[in-house]
């Protein structure tokens, strides 16, 4: 049985594999030549002309680079806080509330995200935040929020929520309830959904666009604009470089979460 | 308890519920499912607000009060120990959140962990603990802040006759730490005889009756009392509304003002008497042996009676043997035509 089993366990995962690492297999590939037409199969010449180019450009480049990795850092603490307090709370509802609540949290993963950011846009410059980091932040976490809940929601859905009856009972007042016994609990999906926050911010580009006005500069849209430019090579090598803080994340995430026991209760 | 009133989903769960619990006691309820005794619990533990009615506890007035000030521990069926905590830290838990200092609760946190016997426990995870060592370690932290209530949730529900003996010993052995008032919930009569002060008999979200263990099965207060707590032998006969009833068995008096007609004689297998002299003339049927009394089934004037003997006792199936019924532990009801036909409560 297990022999059988494992056959197509095996093609499954090569498959996966193969799906995963080809993109960047490409990316890479793109990165290190230059004259690579259609119909050949390798490129034209192999060269690191496009990293001397990134590398030139470097301060543009890296403050870029700070300018998506600070915002994800705040979409991803902000949205992993509150969406835990706002999934608790709809995890808590029944019936129609709840659906009703649940509909909501997923309007802006629904959303098309240009849409949402035309929506943004009028609220955020009416407030005086066009133009400037704090808005492109909030508009980050508004996305961002929506995945984190939903995710929250997930999970006090499994939640054995006798801790809390049974640390209320024991004398602990909702504060202590939350700092001794839920958070603690929920160390991991804490870190799960703000690794879920940050990928959300980091891969934004219309609401950037729109709401940064061109004076919030991300590494995403140095990227747009090497595609618009019709600079393959050069995108493809932003587009490794824009892989590498996410890929960290998530080694280090990984990291963090396999110490950390699943003990949801 | 004064009067409390909880409605859930718009039906009436307790139903002006009046009870009193005193310092030391060990109030045991017992009752079908449904009836209302894990709400009873969680309504003196403030998960649940009555709609109607007061309830106190150590004389503090604690309808409004939330769980956290109610100085009463709700203890779940199953043990709910933090997994994310050691048993020593699950055991201080109360004590930090009430800020104890440290000495004091490395102290009696550990005197809480030696008095349920789980001293080197202390650095272990609660997901290493066996059945009974959880239900211990609960025990000991619903303890340590010594509350003046202890709520227990059907504590020997679903454990084997090994576990229960321990849980009723950590349960005695923690009055003996400090003597709380305790109220337990469960649905197995033996289990509440052998820890009751008092056993108060829930039906229907009413209390319809409250008395010591011996009198409860004794004197229940009503047919459908004495069928819940299945008191195994009913024998109809006729009341004749002056103090008498006569039935296959012989004429017993009447003590509780029966009115003349059909009426019925309850009483446990432990009020017949085996091997009197002088007594009716019983064949047996059947014999069970338990592990610390032996049952006949007994067929008395045409009528089949269960009786109870000490184990050792030497009967054979078809032999017969003389009865004596003890008047005293007989309690006759009057009759209806559907209490007669339905036999569960």
């Amino acid at each position: 049985m297990k022999a059988s089993r494992s056959g197509p366990r095996v093609g499954l995962t090569l498959v996966l594999a193969i799906g995963a690492l080809l993109p960047l297999a490409l990316l890479v590939a793109l990165s290190v030549s230059v004259e690579w037409f259609y119909p050949t199969l390798l490129p034209g010449r192999w060269s690191s002309a496009n990293w001397d180019f990134l590398g030139r450009g470097s301060e543009v480049i890296f403050s870029s680079l700070w300018t998506s990795v600070a915002l994800a850092l705040c979409a991803g603490v902000v949205s992993s806080i509150a969406g835990l307090f706002a999934g608790r709370e709809i995890a808590r509802l029944d019936g129609w509330r709840r659906r009703l609540a649940v509909a909501l949290a997923f309007l802006p993963v629904a959303v098309p995200p240009l849409a949402l950011s035309i929506g943004l846009q009028y609220s955020l410059l009416r407030a005086g935040l066009g133009g400037r980091f704090v808005g492109v932040m909030v508009a980050h976490i508004v996305p961002a929020l929506g995945y984190t809940t939903l995710f929250f929601v997930g999970i006090f859905a499994v939640f054995d929520w006798r801790v809390e009856q049974e640390a209320r009972s024991l004398g602990a007042n909702p504060f202590d309830v939350l700092r001794r016994v839920t958070l603690p609990l929920l160390r991991r999906p804490l870190v799960e959904a703000f690794a879920l926050g940050f990928l959300v911010s980091w891969a934004q580009v219309p609401l950037t666009l729109l709401i940064g006005q061109g004076l919030v500069n991300t590494l995403p849209l140095e990227l747009m604009s090497y595609v618009n430019a019709g600079q393959d090579h050069l995108a493809a090598t932003a587009g490794l470089v824009l892989t590498i803080p996410p890929l960290a994340l998530l080694v280090v995430a990984g990291l963090a979460v396999r110490r950390l026991r699943v003990v949801i209760a | 308890m004064r009067g409390v009133e909880v409605r859930l989903d718009g039906d009436l769960v307790l139903r002006s519920l009046t009870m009193q619990v005193g310092r030391g006691e060990r109030f045991v309820v017992v009752g079908p499912s449904g009836a209302g005794k894990t709400t009873l619990l969680r309504a003196i533990a403030g998960f649940v607000t009555p709609d109607r009615g007061e309830i106190s506890v150590a004389g503090r007035g604690a309808t409004a009060l939330p769980p956290e000030k109610r100085d009463a521990v709700y203890m779940h069926q199953t043990p709910v120990l933090f997994p994310h905590l050691t048993v020593f830290e699950n055991v201080a838990f109360p004590l930090r959140v009430r800020r104890v200092p440290a000495g004091e609760v490395r102290e009696r946190a550990g005197a809480a962990l030696d008095a349920m016997l789980m001293g080197e426990f202390g650095n272990r995870i609660p997901r290493t603990l066996s059945g009974g060592q959880r239900h211990r370690v609960a025990l000991a932290r619903a303890i340590v802040a010594r509350p003046a209530l202890l709520l227990l949730d059907e504590p020997f529900s679903a454990l084997d006759p090994a576990l229960k003996r321990d849980i009723r010993v950590a349960l005695l052995a923690a009055h003996a730490q400090y003597d709380p008032g305790s109220v337990v919930v469960t649905h197995d009569f033996g289990d509440a005889a052998g820890i009751a002060d008092r056993i108060g008999v829930l039906i229907g979200g009413e209390l319809v009756q409250v008395a010591p263990p011996a009198e409860l099965f004794a004197r229940p207060a009503s047919l459908a009392i004495a069928r819940f707590l299945s008191i195994a032998n009913e024998i109809c006969g006729l009341a004749d509304g002056a103090g008498n009833f006569s039935s296959p068995l012989g004429n017993l008096p009447v003590a509780n003002g029966v009115p003349a007609g059909a009426a019925v004689a309850v009483f446990s297998p432990a009020a017949v008497r085996i091997g009197q002299e002088g007594g009716t003339m019983a064949r047996v049927l059947e014999v069970y042996i338990h592990p610390q009394y032996t049952t006949l089934k007994l067929k008395i004037a045409g009528e089949t009676v269960e009786a109870a003997c000490p184990l050792g006792s030497s009967f054979t199936i078809g032999g017969e043997t003389t009865v004596v019924l003890d008047r005293a532990s007989v309690a006759v009801f009057p009759l209806s035509m559907a209490e007669r036909d339905n036999k569960t409560v």
